[in-house]
């Protein structure tokens, strides 16, 4: 695993579960950037990605790169492992974060150099990219770090 | 808009901790809807329709299996979850209504103990889907994602871990009154509650639904059928499922987050029964976790999200409080058949056979899984 922007890797462990590449999702999960799917023709922002503008309709689809910088909507601490690869990660802090730039837009990420009790609502943050490689190719996974 | 289908008969097979039953998942089903239609006075030649939802056991199986009629109706709502308990009720009302099919059974069947552990995840290479913007981050269960929604509802409303509590301790109380109860015998104490280990926080082992065995039904026919049956008909007064405009999205990405999905249920619920939620004196709410119920009571209408902490306190959920909830024991302490054993409990709360009974109740209300879109309700009458 290398990562962007921090020396801290994560909660979880190095083989675990990555996205799905499909038809919507490619540029969110590879580009390392900040890029909220947005309409050719409108001009609406729609996250996660989708086939068609929720707005107007069409299926000309763009992006909009945004700044790195959110806060902490919400969050939990996962104390039970829900699958047995995960036993040496518990406890762990799943974080839902708004960005500064669009607050309409939460992504789901992990905290990376911050412990599960550190973790709170309010929590400034700022976003850094992990690499992943499986058999299938490299991944860009979005993440956080304190700010 | 008064209803013209009626639920005639009621029927559960035995309730067991996950792994305790020596019956199939398919023989608990068969058992649940045995019990139903004979409750009923019925027999299965009366049989025309199977609703349900997320559920494995086949209408084309059951129906050879069990030597139904000739069948006029099947439907199952589409994905999700326990939010589609209410909503499967209310396929059996539009279909015996509307004259395509005269008896329909909807139930639910459950057996953990035999297939997937609702409480555990899978771990695969990729994955797809909404799951894409979770699974790598480690949110996997419906727990963690009702302890996200919940987490921010407690923040943005000041509600307290004790009023978690007191949707547990309301639903251990009742079951002890109930012999059908998985927790019957075993009562919860308000220290067991907070002492007890974090599953995802704020949710407690208490706040979390227990993994169980079992099946439960219902049958549901017209007015005028069910003037010939063992039981007297339960009207359903009105039923409702709601999905708001971009609701329900993948990651917690809708409008209006946190929210149980009940808002838009509530309204549509409301207007056609003709009748508020003060009127309504008993409630079963499918607890998937605490905190998504004391959501789906503001949502629903009984109170203001900041009053949520008052409303519950003091016994308010409990017999002989303002709106005493989960008679049965609920999905909590009763057993967690996916929700159905509320419709189950609902029912009986009208024809007075409640092990909870509520002197006098007259309206019995079932609110479906909250925290997940679409929500669901059904509002059951007396016969008058």
């Amino acid at each position: 695993m290398t990562t962007t922007g921090t020396d801290v890797t994560g909660p979880l462990p190095d083989d675990w579960t990555l996205p799905r590449l499909g038809r919507v999702n490619t540029e969110w999960f590879t580009s390392g950037k900040l890029l909220v799917q947005t309409c050719n023709q409108c001009g609406t922002r729609q996250h996660p990605p989708e086939e068609i503008c929720h707005h107007c309709g069409s299926m000309d689809l763009g992006h909009t790169e945004l700044g790195p910088n959110g806060t902490v909507h919400s969050f939990t601490v996962a104390h039970y492992a829900v699958n047995r690869a995960l036993a040496d990660a518990v406890p762990y802090a799943v974080v839902l974060v708004t960005l500064d730039d669009d607050p309409s837009i939460r992504i789901i990420g992990n905290v990376l150099d911050a412990d599960p009790g550190e973790v709170h609502i309010g929590m400034p943050v700022t976003a850094t990219w992990v690499e992943r490689t499986d058999e299938n190719g490299s991944v860009q996974l979005i993440q956080w770090v304190s700010r | 808009m008064e209803g013209r289908a009626v639920v005639v008969g009621v029927g559960e097979s035995p309730y067991y901790k996950r792994g305790g039953a020596s019956e199939s998942e398919f023989q608990l089903a068969c058992i649940a809807i045995r019990n139903a239609v004979a409750d009923a006075g019925l027999t299965m030649a009366d049989v025309d329709g199977f609703a349900s939802y997320m559920d494995r056991n086949e209408p084309v199986r059951l129906s050879n299996a069990l030597g139904t009629g000739d069948l006029h109706f099947t439907g199952q709502t589409f994905g999700g979850g326990g939010n589609g308990t209410a909503a499967a009720v209310a396929l059996a009302d539009m279909a015996v209504s509307a004259g395509y099919a005269e008896c329909v059974v909807v139930f639910r069947s459950l057996a953990q103990g035999q297939f997937h552990r609702y409480g555990q995840a899978g771990k695969s290479r990729r994955a797809g889907g909404s799951a894409a913007y979770t699974s790598p981050y480690g949110m996997l269960s419906a727990a963690q994602i009702c302890a996200m929604q919940t987490m921010r509802w407690m923040h943005d409303h000041g509600v307290t871990q004790d009023s978690l509590a007191e949707v547990a301790l309301a639903c251990f109380a009742h079951a002890q009154r109930n012999p059908r109860a998985v927790r019957y015998g075993s009562p919860l104490t308000r220290e067991e509650y907070h002492a007890s280990r974090w599953i995802a926080e704020p949710l407690h082992l208490y706040d979390c639904c227990p993994e169980n065995d079992g099946a439960a039904a219902i049958v549901v026919t017209t007015a005028e059928r069910a003037r010939d049956c063992a039981q007297p008909g339960v009207p359903i007064v009105a039923a409702a499922q709601g999905l708001a405009h971009r609701g329900g999205g993948a990651a917690f990405t809708e409008d209006g987050f946190p929210t149980a999905h009940y808002d838009l249920v509530a309204r549509q619920l409301w207007n056609r029964a003709g009748v508020k939620p003060a009127d309504v004196p008993v409630a079963q709410f499918y607890e998937n976790f605490t905190g998504p119920v004391l959501m789906a009571i503001a949502e629903m209408g009984f109170c203001e999200p900041g009053e949520i902490n008052d409303f519950v306190a003091d016994g308010g959920i409990q017999l002989g409080g303002r709106l005493p909830i989960n008679t049965s024991g609920g999905n909590l302490a009763e057993a967690y058949i996916h929700g159905f054993g509320c419709v189950v409990e609902a029912v009986r709360q009208m024809r007075g056979t409640s092990t909870c009974q509520v002197d006098g109740a007259d309206l019995s209300l079932v609110v479906a899984g909250p925290g997940f879109a679409p929500g669901s309700a059904v509002l059951f009458g007396r016969d008058s």
